[in-house]
């Protein structure tokens, strides 16, 4: 029985490995892969998946799941369009757009805890009316056409980094920090391990979920903004399918979907294996078809070896 | 005369990585014997009944079953050979029916299709031979109390014709009647020379029920000896290796002001309970599973909404809308379920212990918490109260239940309460945790604080308190005082049903 849970054996360094092991087999493939240029595009695709996956990381610790994330995403564009068309000062755009990721996260935090409605159902609902509301206020239409200064949080660059990286990268620094370091956040790994417990030791198990789902709310309005900045477009059908890439990265990152377990260092991780591999395929010129198999396949793997090492053999 | 045994086991070992679970045990077995199997928690119990079970593989030693050396790969072979294991936790499919659970795998058949008659038919034949024909074959298994399902889970060991039956902690979660009720199956069983071990931490039951005793310690047997030749003073000693005179101990304190005082408090399983607690006074609490007992103190901390009556803290009135609130004014709560309710499972010993803590501010600025000091006080506590593990850091998981009870004791002590509520707190844990955890309610009332000591044990709550209530049916029957607590009247009210009633005739 090992039990200092020392950093070698820890699943965020077995991940880390598989990071690394991927990063030199396409440095060895492609002559491209670790240049500069194309390292800090990766990094710039990983940050829009990053914020979510932060997000979403917050949700799972506490045995949660929020599938609405790239139904909100694709809102969070349309609606800030549809304002800076309608004459929004920028400023009040954004302000308004965080707004409405917080009214998200309250709306789930609301079923979920005075109406006791499962998370899965939830947010399954919320991703369909998102994705239906992105529609009826675009009209299934891409709107163009941006103040630069909107745009700059997506597309601008502060010397060589991509605000869009620095964006992700304080986001990420700043969710470590609460997790790690504040009651807040320990409360958020209690109520994830044993909810009962959780409030019986005092802690307000309701406004701890309320929280965790308006982080996830706020998340995605920030990943709208992002990349709504990024493509000059808000797009109705953008960020279909982010949910799943967004949870398979905070699983690889060694969170456990019965709550309690996984850091944001983790899913960052994850999020980059992810990345790493859509780039390199692409650099190989793997075909679409198999990309998408591939991805699914690493995934698989990553998440078996670390399901091996934590499996208990007490019966 | 003495047959030959029916089970026996040579020189069996078992070693983990790291760990001699078991080191040269020989037990030997006889048909229609009742074994009791005694030792401290990681004494090599279960190791030992998982080897015999066909869970685990031995490191070295032989089993040998009527007469022939096995080895057995699984459960299943154990079971096919006549071995089973009842298990603490039941391992039943709750919406099933009884009949159903028992031959799951192996339903008769008609064609591909279940054949029912003779489903329920055998099931019947099983049930009445051992005594058990109350159970209707068709119940859903769900819907039975407790003990009628572990009695289905006799049942199903019977079915496939067992020889030899080991029982683990087999009365954890049953009411007395219950208790009684298994008991006489166990002596049904005996009349046909069915070999039974039976492993518990109750030495009530142990001395009732069993023929011989059979003791463990760190892994090795210490002592074989016939029941009637035992005492509880001699068997415990065996079990924690040092000579134990007084198992329960009374401490120095005077009860003096009420500190806690409930009146008429009401919900839809309280009726109308007063309740009062004082300081430096031990309150033992006692009623079966189920009489409401834990119910009250859930209801004490805010834990359950009160529908009408009043509950004042120091003199003055309380409403405590959730446990945080409890936690501020001095008031914590500490539950029986230890896995359930009171433990984070994956998280180290010393985050468990200041969980509490924290959330009124201990070890806090601006919100941050404050580790190195958060460390440096669990470890104290972990030190005061004996926690036995190789480090803060460790798992709480990986302790054994009288460690993680110490843990949780430890969670609610850090704050110094006031008033500390122990539902159970002795519940499955090994005898030597318990003498320390019956000497630290002594020590806090010593100190000054009020107790409120739940527990299920007739004479822990007999040997402990100052003062007892107790509970039947959600109302408290009966508060007891100095040469009024005594095993009759305890038991008396705590089975007397609607004696509030009476009472005001």
């Amino acid at each position: 029985m090992k039990l200092n849970k020392s950093l070698f054996s820890s699943s965020e360094f077995i991940v880390f490995l598989g990071l690394l092991a991927l990063g030199a087999f396409f440095a060895f493939t492609s002559p491209v892969f670790l240049t500069k240029f194309n390292l800090l595009n990766i990094l710039l695709q990983s940050s829009i998946q990053g914020i979510i996956a932060i997000g979403m990381t917050f949700v799972i610790l506490t045995a949660g799941i929020d599938l609405s994330v790239g139904s909100v995403v694709a809102l969070s564009g349309v609606i800030m369009a549809l304002m800076l068309h309608a004459g929004v000062p920028v400023w009040a755009v954004i302000l308004l757009n965080l707004l409405f990721g917080v009214a998200i996260g309250v709306f789930h935090g609301f079923s979920i805890t005075k109406i006791g409605m499962a998370p899965f159902i939830v947010t399954l609902a919320t991703m369909a009316m998102a994705r239906g509301l992105t529609m009826v206020f675009s009209d299934g239409k891409t709107i163009f056409d941006f103040p630069a200064s909107f745009e700059f949080f997506g597309a601008g660059t502060i010397g060589p980094i991509s605000v869009a990286v620095i964006i992700f990268l304080l986001y990420a620094f700043v969710a470590e920090v609460l997790l790690r370091s504040t009651v807040l956040g320990r409360n958020i790994y209690a109520v994830g391990s044993n909810p009962k417990a959780a409030a019986l030791s005092g802690i307000r198990t309701t406004w701890v979920l309320y929280f965790v789902y308006i982080v996830s709310g706020v998340s995605c309005a920030i990943a709208g903004l992002v990349l709504t900045g990024r493509l000059g477009a808000a797009m109705p059908t953008a960020a279909t399918g982010y949910e799943l890439d967004a949870i398979a990265a905070v699983i690889i990152g060694g969170a456990s979907l019965m709550g309690g377990k996984g850091t944001i260092i983790g899913t960052i991780i994850g999020v980059l294996l992810i990345g790493v591999i859509n780039n390199g395929m692409n650099l190989l010129n793997v075909p679409p078809f198999w990309q998408s198999f591939l991805k699914g396949a690493v995934i698989f793997l990553a998440v078996m070896i670390d399901s091996l090492k934590n499996r208990q053999t007490e019966v | 005369m003495k047959s030959s045994p029916i089970l026996e086991t040579r020189n069996l070992t078992k070693v983990f990585p790291g760990v001699v679970a078991l080191d040269d045990v020989s037990l030997e077995l006889f048909p229609g014997e009742v074994l009791g199997l005694v030792g401290e928690n990681g004494a090599g119990k279960s190791t030992l009944m998982k080897l015999v079970g066909g869970v685990y593989a031995p490191t070295k030693g032989q089993i040998i079953y009527d007469g022939y050396e096995v080895q057995f790969r699984s459960p299943k072979d154990a079971l096919d050979a006549g071995i089973s294991i009842v298990y603490q936790e039941l391992n039943l499919i709750p919406h099933l029916s009884v009949a159903e659970n028992i031959f799951i795998n192996r339903l008769p058949r008609k064609g591909s299709f279940v054949d029912w008659g003779r489903l329920y038919a055998e099931t019947r034949k099983i049930l009445s031979e051992s005594g058990m024909e109350g159970i209707d074959p068709r119940a859903i298994v769900a819907e039975l109390p407790i003990g009628v399902k572990q009695s289905v889970e006799i049942a199903k060991a019977l079915s496939y014709d067992s020889r030899v039956i080991l029982f683990d902690e087999p009365t954890s979660s049953l009411t007395g009647p219950e208790i009684e009720n298994l008991f006489s199956v166990i002596r049904s069983l005996q009349q046909r020379d069915i070999g039974i071990i039976y492993v518990s931490h109750h030495l009530d039951e142990i001395f009732e029920i069993t023929n011989r005793i059979h003791v463990l310690r760190d892994g090795k047997t210490v002592a074989v000896m016939p029941t009637s030749e035992a005492t509880e003073e001699i068997v415990v000693s065996k079990m924690v290796g040092r000579d134990i005179k007084n198992i329960y101990y009374k401490g120095s304190h005077v009860p003096s002001e009420v500190v806690l005082e409930a009146k008429g408090i009401t919900d839809h399983y309280l009726k109308s309970v007063d309740f009062k607690v004082r300081r430096s006074e031990v309150v033992g609490v006692y009623g079966l599973l189920g009489s409401g007992r834990t119910e009250l103190l859930k209801a004490l901390i805010g834990a359950r909404p009160l529908q009408d009556g009043e509950i004042k803290l120091h003199g003055h009135s309380v409403r405590f809308g959730h446990p945080h609130d409890a936690i501020k004014n001095g008031l914590i709560y500490s539950s029986e379920d230890r896995k359930g309710e009171n433990l984070f499972f994956g998280n180290p010993i010393w985050k468990n212990i200041t969980y509490l803590a924290i959330q009124v501010g201990r070890f806090v600025k601006l919100g941050f918490t404050q580790q190195q000091e958060e460390r440096r006080a669990a470890g104290e506590y972990a030190k005061k109260l004996n926690v036995k593990a190789p480090s803060l850091d460790v798992d709480v998981y990986h302790l054994s239940g009288g460690n993680q009870q110490k843990v949780c004791l430890a969670k609610a002590l850090i704050n110094d309460p006031d008033v500390i509520l122990l539902d159970e707190p002795t519940r499955g844990i090994d005898v030597g945790a318990k003498l320390e955890i019956y000497r630290l309610i002594a020590d806090l009332a010593d100190q000054g604080k009020a107790v409120v000591f739940v527990s299920s044990e007739l004479p822990e709550i007999i040997g402990c308190a100052d003062r007892v209530y107790t509970m039947s049916e959600g109302r408290i029957t009966a508060e007891l005082l100095g040469d009024d607590i005594n095993e009759e009247n305890v038991l008396k009210y705590c089975l007397q049903v609607g004696a509030a009633e009476e009472a005001t005739l």
